[in-house]
């Protein structure tokens, strides 16, 4: 297949499965501080702090809201459009992806992820959102899942839905570390805060029920780190998503497993065999951000990899790249593009 | 009921004769219209523009930088065309494709009609679109113009004139194709028994079109669609029609040139490519020989193209056929390369590089409808009638400043369609883009893109500029 219809599947299933983590987060957090509700201010700056740090949104955030207080964080990370990371931006980029690719993409997956785009930029969301954020969360993590549901119930097992799979995996592996990582920053061990957290992580990746089931009573970090980065079967844990990762990325090369063709099979290998044999002793002796640090560093280095061994070919005589990135020359190039192919007027206007 | 009170204004109309009396091939639909409140009709409407938006058949708003998606407006009466119109249409088109397309190889190599005096030699040469690169180039099966769409009015006694031939890259015929799946909707019931002629062989036929053109005859070449990109407001016709015909849709920098030959990339590395259906303007498509500013194009294609290694559709110089002047000759073409008279007729032009014409069209402005030779969408227009004083001069300055760029004609009268409107059922003006493919043999879609002005009294059908879309159901019987 074309190797920007290969990007643009992959970005598509990232940006999707962003969108729906980020959701989860938020609505798991906006649960959990309607029961907080006597906490302090200064409680709730320490829960929302390492929100944003842990999404890299806080100088986004500092930048727009200079004397932002903890009432804005929702709408910012949801809706605000000068925020390149927020909800409704995400949806936006796998819209765009899907459009440019609707040739590729059945028919019911495309008219799914353009009816949540049009329900997440219709003006009346924001009211919805004002009066109550959680039925806002509720229909984009639904509206993610239909669409992940449709995409298995309807593409075949080709190439591009091979590469739909790895955006999938890689991102949910992203942000389900980056999940855990929210309790580093945050208040010593030992407080209510820290239970409270525990809490909502698990329910943000919908492990509460299975973490109960696996482990019994409050929440404590062995048991969550167990689970979150190194449960087999559990779907939204690290471990997991790297299993179905490096099998996707050996059904498109047909390597077979075990080995490696590539380097992007190379890096996921080794970062599985480290996940098949780790446990939570080994990571909080280390020190958890330290460990979920490295994790994050090796899938940026897969999503590299994947980028140099299919998209960008060795003959690539272009001085382009289809990486999108902040960098304002890409987005001068972009523009430039962007303009010309409106200029195509042709005979076209019907 | 919703056409009681409907006034043809003694202009040529569609459904009614002038005496008010119901065409016979409307009978039908009159009588399926009269059963419906204007209020089910409306109904109908909103539920499909909710599908055409979840679907995202929408087009871009251009100058929007917001790249504004809309859909585009529809009306649910369908222009209905008997099967004895329909084949003076079919029998006058192909008349015409086949001559415009000897015009061009004539053109590109020995330049007969130019020597012969039928058409002046400065008309051509001089014409934005005439390609010197390619004379002397041979394209495979000497076809030209694969895809045409060339648009029709009635004129006032109700015969079709010939108002444009639009042979670079027309577009709208996936409206086509999609306005007839949401008038399946409409009125499902009249389908069957009105004989509705299908439309669904398109796809394929372009397809055998381009197959067709595969260089040395290649069996089973690799065809693809070249799109501007997804910000071109025509991006949805793209990926649809690729996607119906089964091939790649690719952009500028998906392609790349290596010794005169053209590959994909893909995952697996490079793939050669034998025909491209280009979406693209020639002045795009190779920024070596073209606009050297082009970011859509592909570096080299030109040369691959002359080499005879990969075939384009439309070939590159095709607008030199469509020009307007140029178009003041294709009834002269007839006659020279067919012996034959044009089936069609086409409205009368001035040519403003003409001293006499020139100087009957500056006397007559405010009467006449000027045209910029080469622009298209109802861009560079003046419609003298409707045009303030400013306007007028305006264009009496630009005509002076470049004869060669203007033509003038008439006012026409398009003919008139009941139309929903606000409220009512009104008459608009309606034109009609019948879609003409050249491969092995020529085919006319049985069927075509009636665009509709949708404000009252105008002629601008565009839909950049306020004009909608009905479907257009050619009949098994006349």
């Amino acid at each position: 297949m074309l190797s920007r219809v290969a990007d643009n599947l992959y970005w598509m299933a990232r940006f999707m499965e962003r969108a729906e983590n980020l959701a989860r987060l938020l609505q798991a957090s906006n649960e959990l501080l309607l029961d907080g509700e006597t906490m302090g201010s200064r409680s709730l700056n320490d829960y929302w702090d390492p929100v944003l740090i842990a999404t890299a949104m806080e100088d986004q955030f500092a930048q727009l809201y200079p004397q932002g207080t903890v009432a804005d964080v929702g709408f910012f990370m949801t809706l605000h459009e000068g925020n390149p990371d927020a909800i409704t931006m995400c949806l936006r980029q796998a819209r765009e992806n899907a459009r440019t690719v609707r040739d590729q993409i059945s028919d019911e997956m495309w008219t799914e992820l353009n009816d949540l785009y049009l329900f997440i930029t219709a003006p009346h969301t924001l009211k919805l959102f004002q009066m109550s954020p959680q039925s806002v969360y509720d229909r984009i993590i639904s509206g993610s899942l239909l669409f992940h549901g449709i995409t298995d119930a309807t593409l075949a097992r080709t190439e591009g839905w091979q590469f739909i799979q790895l955006g999938k995996y890689l991102e949910r592996a992203d942000k389900t570390s980056r999940f855990l990582d929210i309790r580093v920053h945050s208040a010593q061990t030992g407080n209510a805060l820290d239970s409270f957290q525990w809490t909502c992580i698990l329910r943000s990746a919908s492990a509460f029920g299975t973490y109960r089931a696996e482990f019994g009573g409050e929440p404590v970090a062995e048991g969550v780190i167990d689970l979150l980065m190194f449960s087999i079967d559990f779907p939204r844990s690290v471990r997991y998503c790297i299993r179905r990762l490096d099998g996707h990325l050996h059904a498109i090369s047909g390597t077979p497993a075990g080995t490696y063709g590539n380097t992007a099979e190379r890096v996921s290998g080794r970062l599985l065999a480290q996940l098949n044999f780790g446990c939570s002793s080994e990571v909080l002796a280390r020190g958890l951000q330290d460990y979920t640090d490295d994790v994050q560093t090796i899938l940026n280095d897969i999503g590299q990899h994947i980028f140099e061994t299919y998209v960008l070919l060795p003959q690539d005589q272009l001085s382009v790249t289809f990486i999108p990135s902040a960098d304002t020359q890409q987005r001068r190039w972009v523009e430039l593009q962007q303009q010309q192919q409106q200029q195509q007027q042709q005979q076209q206007q019907q | 009921m919703l056409l009681d009170h409907y006034d043809t204004e003694g202009l040529f109309d569609e459904m009614f004769a002038d005496n008010g009396a119901v065409r016979p091939h409307y009978q039908m639909m009159r009588e399926r219209l009269d059963t419906l409140s204007k209020e089910e009709l409306d109904q109908k409407i909103r539920n499909l523009e909710t599908l055409f938006l979840k679907q995202g058949i929408t087009f871009t708003v251009y100058g929007d930088q917001q790249g504004t998606e809309r859909v585009f407006p529809f009306d649910p009466i369908p222009r209905i065309i008997p099967a004895d119109e329909w084949q003076v249409i079919e029998d006058g088109l192909v008349q015409r494709i086949t001559a415009l397309n000897l015009f061009l190889y004539d053109v590109y190599h020995e330049q007969k009609i130019l020597k012969d005096k039928i058409i002046p030699e400065e008309v051509v040469l001089s014409a934005a679109h005439y390609r010197p690169e390619f004379k002397d180039v041979d394209v495979p099966r000497d076809i030209y113009i694969h895809i045409c769409g060339t648009d029709l009015i009635r004129d006032r006694d109700g015969s079709y004139l010939v108002l444009e031939d639009n042979g670079r890259c027309p577009s709208g015929v996936s409206y086509v194709l999609e306005n007839r799946m949401a008038m399946k909707r409409v009125f499902p019931q009249l389908f069957g028994s009105a004989g509705v002629r299908s439309v669904d062989s398109y796809a394929s036929d372009l397809l055998g079109t381009l197959q067709f053109i595969a260089p040395h005859a290649k069996p089973d070449p690799v065809c693809v669609l070249l799109t501007p990109g997804h910000y071109n407001s025509a991006y949805f016709e793209h990926s649809f029609l690729a996607r119906q015909m089964g091939i790649e849709i690719v952009e500028g920098r998906d392609l790349i040139v290596v010794g005169a030959h053209v590959y994909m990339r893909t995952t697996r590395g490079l793939q050669q490519v034998d025909v491209i259906y280009r979406r693209l303007d020639d002045d795009f498509l190779d920024p070596k020989v073209f606009r050297p500013d082009s970011m859509l194009g592909v570096p080299g294609l030109v040369s691959a193209v002359q080499a005879g290694n990969v075939a384009l559709a439309n070939a590159i110089g095709t607008g030199v056929a469509d020009d307007k002047v140029t178009y003041a000759y294709v009834e002269k073409m007839i006659k020279y390369y067919l012996d034959q008279d044009p089936i069609l007729k086409q409205v009368p032009t001035f040519l403003a590089w003409d001293e006499k014409d020139r100087s009957y069209i500056l006397d007559h402005l405010p009467e006449l409808v000027v045209k910029a030779a080469n622009e298209s969408g109802g861009y560079g227009m003046l419609i003298g009638p409707k045009a303030s004083k400013e306007e007028v001069e305006k264009f009496r300055g630009l005509i002076l400043a470049n004869p060669r760029n203007y033509i003038a004609q008439p006012v026409v009268y398009f003919s008139r369609h009941p139309t929903l409107t606000d409220g009512t059922v009104e008459g608009r003006h309606v034109d009609l883009r019948p879609f003409v493919l050249s491969g092995e043999r020529t085919h006319i879609l049985p069927g075509g893109l009636t665009r509709v002005a949708l404000k009252k009294g105008s002629i601008v059908v565009n839909s950049s500029q306020g004009g909608g879309s009905k479907d257009t159901w050619v009949l098994h019987q006349s």
